[in-house]
C-alpha cells in the first residue's frame, strides 16, 4: 500500500470515528447499516436521558468529577456543552440520585466508545475488502 | 417558552428522589438492558429482530442470574461474618 492510500485510509478512519462520537450510531449510519446506526442511537441517548433525569444535569460536572466527565464526554462533543451549563448553573446533586446519574450517563459514554471501536473496525475490514464472518459465533 | 417546554427542562435540573433501600436495586436492569443491546449489536453484522431479540434476552438473564448468584454468596459471607 502506497503512502498516499495509506493516509487516505487513515482519513477515512478517523472521518468513521469521529462521525461515530459526534452523534451515537453515526459511524454505522456512514457505514450504510442502518439498523445498527438507530438501535445504537436510540439505546444510548435513552440511558444518557434516563441518567440526566435521575441525577439532573448537575450529574456532568467537568470540574469536581473529571474522571466521570471523561467517560460521560465520550457520548458526544454536545456533553461538553451540557457541562458547561451545569458548572455556570446553580445546579447541586448528592447522594443515590448522584451515583445513579454518574453510572448511567458515564456507561452510555463507554457503550459509544464500544460503537465507535466497532465503526472503525468494520470500516477498516470494508476498506481492506475483508467480508465480517455472519457464520461466527456472536458471543 | 412554553410550559410544556419548561417541565421537560425543570425535569432535568432537579435531582429524582431514590430511596436506599432494596427496591432501588431495580434501576440496574433498564442499564443492564442498555449494555446487552448495544454490546449484542456490534456483534452481530447481520440483525434480524427474531435472533437478536433472542440473543439480548439470553445474554440479559446471564448477567441478572450471576449478578443474583453473586449477590446471594456475598451475602452469606456477609451473614456468616456478622452473626
Amino acid at each position: 500500500m502506497t503512502l498516499f492510500l495509506k493516509v487516505k485510509h487513515l482519513l477515512f478512519l478517523s472521518s468513521i470515528g469521529i462521525l461515530a462520537w459526534l452523534i451515537p450510531g453515526g459511524g454505522h449510519l456512514a457505514l450504510n447499516e442502518k439498523k445498527h446506526a438507530i438501535i445504537i442511537f436510540v439505546t444510548i441517548v435513552l440511558t444518557f436521558c434516563a441518567g440526566l433525569y435521575i441525577g439532573s444535569i448537575a450529574v456532568i460536572d467537568p470540574v469536581h468529577s473529571k474522571p466521570w466527565y471523561v467517560a460521560q464526554i465520550m457520548n458526544s462533543p454536545a456533553v461538553a456543552a451540557l457541562g458547561r451549563i451545569s458548572a455556570e448553573g446553580d445546579y447541586t446533586v448528592y447522594g443515590r440520585p448522584a451515583e445513579i446519574g454518574q453510572i448511567y450517563t458515564s456507561i452510555a459514554g463507554l457503550l459509544n466508545l464500544l460503537c465507535i471501536v466497532n465503526a472503525v473496525y468494520w470500516a477498516h475490514l470494508r476498506k481492506m475488502g475483508i467480508e465480517v464472518d455472519y457464520n461466527v459465533d456472536s458471543n | 417558552m412554553s410550559i410544556v417546554t419548561n417541565l421537560i427542562v425543570a425535569s432535568f435540573t432537579v435531582p429524582e428522589r431514590i430511596a436506599v433501600n432494596p427496591q432501588s436495586m431495580l434501576l440496574l436492569l433498564p442499564l443492564v438492558a442498555s449494555i446487552t443491546i448495544v454490546y449484542k449489536t456490534t456483534k452481530m453484522p447481520k440483525i434480524k429482530f427474531v435472533s437478536f431479540v433472542k440473543e439480548v434476552v439470553i445474554l440479559f438473564g446471564s448477567i441478572i442470574v450471576f449478578m443474583a448468584a453473586t449477590a446471594m454468596v456475598l451475602g452469606a459471607l456477609a451473614w456468616l461474618i456478622t452473626e
